[in-house]
């Protein structure tokens, strides 16, 4: 038993040597009883990438983001936040990694800057709270008037922006995004978009799990499709303004599912 | 069938696939029914008990030897205070009033045993019977089953597809309570079927037994009627319970708890010492009969003497110290019945104070119908009292009687009275208190619910139309 | 610290928190205001019968005391006050003091036809039970715990922050979330009192032993909160079951234990006591005087030989009937304080099962506001007739004048001393419970996964 386990140990440790990614999955599997949603996922973001999984419903990318939160134990494989285990070392993995849910929720009865201040305490940046914040909002965009108004009439863009900004005041190296923009108005997709080249720009490793192509295509250096719980397929983005063949892309998306 | 009753039938669909709701439901009426079967079985053995050393102290009294009488004034008479039948609804103040009385020649024993001065703290949880039941707990089951009626159509945005249909804000609301009304009535049915057997059984008038399930359906209506309008009102399900909630423990637990120390603190009710003290001062003042210079029992002599027209007290046909014995106790008797009167006023005026606040905590004007109308009331409490207290004076003045008119023509060292009389002395028979004699205050707590339901009734149009309005 | 400080802050920021929090404190604050002044009232009752009692026992003297006075009048006239002043720690625990006499006079004649005399009391003021601190902490502040933490985890799924919070680095959130409420509520509850406390110069041990039993008390109801509300997945049904928890084991199984302990045990022994001793007394009269007085000498050989008298009546002769009524009853005085005391155990065992009413046991017994605290008043009175009696024999058994002197010689009544106490095994029964259901809550907590979204 213990050998087992540290055979696999080395195993885990000889992928992860000579690679630099941030974020890493390798022969990750995973199952619910008998379903398997994860079947020998692989996938690697380095810092200051931006990388796009796109997959259907039911395709594991909820799962593959439980994996990399330390939210579930994969039943095999290895999982990385900078060489860090989320599920052995869950609190140091979670130190390096800043995660925004689909829909942000956020203390409806405390301000903007209240709540970063709030997130901010609890994950555990104690001193100089307030020289942090200011810049995190101004950097998302956010207008100085809303900075400490109640977050209860806030649009989910604005929220979002109060997430990130929580991101960005933590001044880690990996982005865990979660549909990010589902349900935003075309002005709000395109701050977004605007968002994440700053975070680009800072040296984040940025994943973003989506079902939406087109701003996938907009904002992403990589794009993988997640199906049967495996990457079906990786499209790198090219130099130029049309930077994948988004037609290409498309047929691919939306082709029919094969059947396991 | 009117769109009311259907909205009125989804409810009840919906209560019945709460499988919470309809446990907590079958256990009311389950402690319901526990109560009133422990209820009547205490109260059965509590009568037992009291009948039973009514006749043994009765028949103690007859196996009294030859005795001077003034012995068996002090010997006395225990007298217990039967207990009301419909008693077993509602135990009223009996656990804390004392239910024995020692009656004896010019003393004014207290009412000594009170089961609280005998219990553990335990006690002041308060009683199992079906009056705690209907009034503490039925209407939080109430608030349980009522507080999501409306809005939990709010939430799932129903209300909004309801209205949207053409439906009358006043048919949705009118439904709902139409539900929760009979779910309210419902649960007092079991406890209201075994006042119907008391009642059909002879036992408890029928006049006492109807205005009591009166009051009691008004009382649960009410709470049906809030939990609807403040589900109608709230913003959300959870908010409707913490307000519905917060206005039980302010209306049942709280104020009832609270007041009676703000009428305590605002009447003095002074204490038997001081009663005591002051009496005997009071007696003192009249004239002193051992005092041979005395002028108010001089004047009684005087007047004894023209009576029996003699001019000397041993030419009397008649002893006169039991004629002076008669005389202090019908003395002593007036003086007690005006510190009793003053006691009863004061404790009456602190009642009123709590009483006063029935118009914010309907709680109290329900315990009050329920209380009187059980004859568990202060009132039937006094009306024992009063009747103990008449019935000492006119034993013991039988007995002085006795002495006066006896024992001159028995004479000697250690004249003694023949043990035949004793039988002739008045025994006590209680006449049984009824609770519609006096139904001013009867009157009054139900119409304090009545008024409670007219405002809610109010309020209810009022939602009813604005919900309508609100929700388009 | 600083997450603790964020904590605060959040809980204070949100409009059911703070309200939630002032009410208690209010609460808690009106209850020790009101209790300190329903014992002040008492005080002056105490201080108001002394005063008439001092005038009408000097007009006793008056009338009775004369150079050639005899005892027997003086002892059938003397009424002496006992009186029983609250305890420090009574205004937060009044107990049965508001039904339970706390002044009586007695005379030398028989104990146990005046012991159990009643006070002109309000019952219909008495009936839905006293205003006090012990009330809120029994009853109120466990709605205050629910209010604050059944949707500790659920709300904050509700919320959709559950994923956001469980992400971020750093341990102990719920450990500090539960922590934090409970101390704010305990803070609530314990300021007011710990003030009423200093105001009435309460004793140190017994104030920190009621703060103990609120702790545990509290501790109770955190572990039900965590328990349920990390049992439930939405936070209206944890609040329904809460609540349901707080009616049961407040308002339901109480009242069935009280019902059950008074059919178990009855106390009419009181009664026939009484019944019994006015028979023997009045026995007495009908039989030879030496039949009384032998009986009398058992338990008062000294005053053996002294107890001839010429004529019919002599006051030694009617005192030492009445104490011989008092001793033939003996037996049924203790039987009926047996079963006083059994239903007192009784209770204490059901609190074994209920905290609420462990932690009511508990306040009453360190407030020494209990039963046992009565039996200890009933106890002193007994022991000061004793000495009132033994005073009064030496005048009635040697014909010796009582004098006017004589009455300031008579033997004045001692207040008993604190007979408050911290009840062990209560309290040890409440840590247990509240131990394991705050693990039980503690371990259910720390399982809770991000992973599965409600």
């Amino acid at each position: 038993m213990l050998q087992r386990k540290m055979l696999r140990a080395r195993r885990d440790l000889t992928i992860i040597e000579g690679t630099n990614a941030a974020i890493l999955l390798s022969g990750v599997r995973h199952s619910y009883g008998p379903r398997a949603v994860l079947r020998d996922l692989d996938l690697t973001v380095r810092r200051g990438e931006i990388y796009a999984l796109l997959g259907g419903n039911g395709a594991g990318k909820s799962t593959t983001l439980n994996a990399l939160l330390g939210f579930i134990a994969p039943s095999a494989g290895a999982v990385r936040i900078c060489g860090v285990d989320p599920v052995t070392q869950p609190a140091q993995a979670r130190a390096l990694l800043a995660y925004v849910p689909e829909s942000v929720a956020l203390y409806d009865h405390l301000s903007a800057r209240e709540n970063v201040d709030y997130f901010l305490a609890l994950a555990g940046a104690a001193r100089d709270r307030p020289s942090v914040i200011d810049p995190a909002l101004e950097a998302v965009g956010l207008p100085v008037h809303a900075w400490d108004a109640r977050v209860s009439g806030f649009s989910k863009g604005m929220r979002q922006k109060v997430a990130i900004a929580l991101a960005l005041a933590r001044h880690v190296p990996v982005l865990l995004l979660d549909e990010p923009t589902s349900g935003l108005d075309p002005q709000a997709t395109l701050e977004f978009n605007r968002l994440l080249d700053t975070a680009r720009a800072r040296d984040v490793a940025v994943l973003m799990v989506t079902h939406d192509l087109l701003s996938a295509v907009d904002v992403a250096d990589r794009i993988g499709f997640l199906a049967d719980g495996r990457i079906d397929e990786e499209r790198t983005a090219t130099a130029g303004s049309a930077r994948f063949d988004l037609n290409a892309l498309h047929a691919r998306y939306a082709q029919p599912r094969a059947a396991a | 069938m009117s769109a009311a009753t259907r909205i009125a039938r989804e409810e009840w669909r919906a209560l019945l696939r709460n499988r919470a709701g309809v446990i907590a439901t079958l256990l009311l009426v389950a402690l319901v029914l526990v109560a009133s079967f422990v209820s009547i079985e205490r109260r059965d053995r509590i009568e037992a008990d009291r009948a039973r050393y009514q006749a043994s102290v009765d028949a103690g009294f007859d196996r009294q030897p030859d005795r001077h009488p003034h012995r068996m004034v002090h010997y006395g008479q225990f007298v217990f205070r039967p207990i009301a039948p419909l008693a077993f609804f509602d135990a009223g103040i009996d656990s804390y009033t004392g239910n024995t009385i020692f009656l004896e020649g010019h003393r004014q024993n207290s009412a000594n045993f009170a089961e609280a001065r005998q219990s553990s703290l335990l006690l002041r949880f308060g009683q199992l019977t079906p009056a705690f039941v209907l009034q503490t707990l039925a209407p939080l089951l109430l608030i349980f089953l009522g507080f999501a009626s409306v809005a939990r159509e709010r939430e799932r945005g129903t209300l909004r597809l309801l209205l949207a249909q053409g439906l009358d804000g006043r048919t949705l609301l009118g439904g709902k309570l139409l539900a929760q009304a009979a779910v309210a009535l419902a649960v007092a049915a079991p406890a209201f079927v075994v006042l119907a057997g008391f009642a059909l059984a002879g036992v408890a008038g029928w006049g006492a037994t109807l205005l009591l399930m009166l009051g009691y359906a008004a009382w649960l209506l009410l709470w049906a009627l809030l939990a609807v309008l403040v589900s109608a009102w709230a913003h959300d399900s959870r908010a409707a319970l913490a307000a519905l909630i917060g206005l039980w423990l302010i209306g049942v637990i709280l104020l009832p708890r609270a007041l009676p120390e703000a009428a305590a603190a605002q009447v003095v009710l002074p204490t038997r010492i001081e009663t005591e003290i002051a009496l005997h001062r009071d007696l003192a003042r009249i004239g002193d009969s051992h005092d041979p210079d005395d002028p108010y029992f001089n004047g009684f002599r005087q007047q004894v003497l023209a009576r029996y027209g003699v001019s000397r007290i041993e030419d009397l046909p008649v002893q006169y110290a039991g004629l002076v014995g008669m005389e202090g106790e019908r003395l002593s008797t007036a003086l007690y019945a005006r510190a009793a009167a003053d006691s009863a006023g004061r404790e009456a005026r602190q009642n009123r104070f709590v009483h006063a606040f029935a118009a914010l905590s309907p709680l109290i004007a329900i315990r009050q119908v329920s209380m009187a109308l059980t004859a568990s009331d202060p009132a039937a409490h006094l009306d024992f009292l009063d009747q103990a207290e008449a019935f000492r004076y006119r034993f013991v003045q039988t007995l002085n009687r006795m002495q006066a008119e006896l024992i001159p023509h028995i004479g000697g060292e250690d004249p003694r009275v023949s043990a035949d009389n004793w039988k002739r002395v008045p025994r006590f028979a209680y006449r049984s208190y009824d609770p519609l004699r006096d139904a001013g205050a009867i009157r009054r707590s139900l119409l304090v619910l009545a008024g409670w339901l007219a405002g809610l009734g109010l309020l209810f149009a009022v939602t009813a139309r604005r919900i309508g309005r609100v929700a388009r | 610290m600083s997450r603790l400080s964020a904590e605060l802050r959040l809980i204070l920021r949100s409009r059911m928190g703070v309200g939630s929090l002032l009410l208690l404190l209010l609460l808690s604050s009106l209850a020790v205001w009101s209790g300190i002044a329903q014992m002040e009232r008492q005080r002056e009752t105490i201080a108001r019968v002394s005063g008439e009692q001092r005038r009408d026992f000097a007009g006793v003297a008056a009338t009775h005391g004369k150079p050639d006075g005899d005892a027997g009048y003086a002892a059938y006239y003397s009424f002496l006050l006992t009186h029983d002043a609250p305890p420090p720690l009574a205004f937060a625990a009044i107990g049965q003091r508001d039904i339970q006499p706390f002044v009586l006079r007695v005379r030398a004649l028989g104990l146990q036809q005046q012991l159990y005399d009643a006070e002109a009391i309000n019952a219909e003021l008495a009936l839905p039970g006293v205003f006090d601190w012990a009330f809120v902490l029994v009853y109120l502040a466990p709605l205050i715990i629910i209010a604050l933490m059944h949707d500790l985890v659920t709300g904050e799924r509700e919320g959709g922050r559950l994923r956001l919070l469980l992400s971020l680095p750093g341990q102990g959130l719920w450990r500090r979330r539960i922590g934090l409420r409970y101390a704010l509520v305990l803070f609530a509850l314990a300021v007011p009192f710990a003030v009423g406390a200093i105001v009435t110069h309460a004793p140190v041990a017994g104030t920190a032993a009621m703060l103990l039993v609120a702790a545990l008390y509290l501790a109770f109801w955190a572990g039900c909160a965590l328990l349920v509300g990390t049992a439930m997945r939405a936070s209206a049904s944890a609040a329904a079951a809460l609540i349901g928890c707080w009616i049961l084991l407040t308002l339901v199984v109480p009242t069935l234990a009280s019902a059950a302990i008074a059919r178990a045990i009855p106390a009419a022994k009181g009664i026939d006591l009484t019944l019994a001793q006015r028979e023997i007394v009045h026995h007495g009269w009908d039989i030879a005087k030496q039949d009384t007085f032998e009986r009398f000498f058992l338990n008062h050989p000294e005053w053996r030989g002294r107890e001839g008298f010429e004529g019919r009546f002599h006051w030694k002769w009617l005192f030492a009937m009445h104490q011989v009524g008092d001793e033939a009853v003996a037996r049924d005085v203790a039987a009926y304080r047996a079963s006083l005391i059994a239903r007192e155990r009784w209770s204490e065992r059901v609190g074994y099962l209920l905290p609420g009413v462990a932690a009511q046991g508990a306040l009453h017994r360190i407030a020494d506001t209990d039963p046992f605290g009565q039996f200890a008043y009933q106890d002193r009175i007994a022991a000061f007739h004793d000495r009132l009696r033994h005073f009064f024999y030496p005048y009635l058994f040697t014909d010796r004048p009582f004098t006017r002197a004589d009455f300031a010689r008579m033997p004045t009544f001692a207040p008993r001393l604190p007979s408050g106490a911290v009840p062990a095994a209560p309290l040890l029964a409440l840590a247990v419970v509240a131990a394991l259901l705050l693990s039980a809550g503690s371990r259910r907590v720390a399982r809770i996964s991000g992973a599965d979204r409600a």
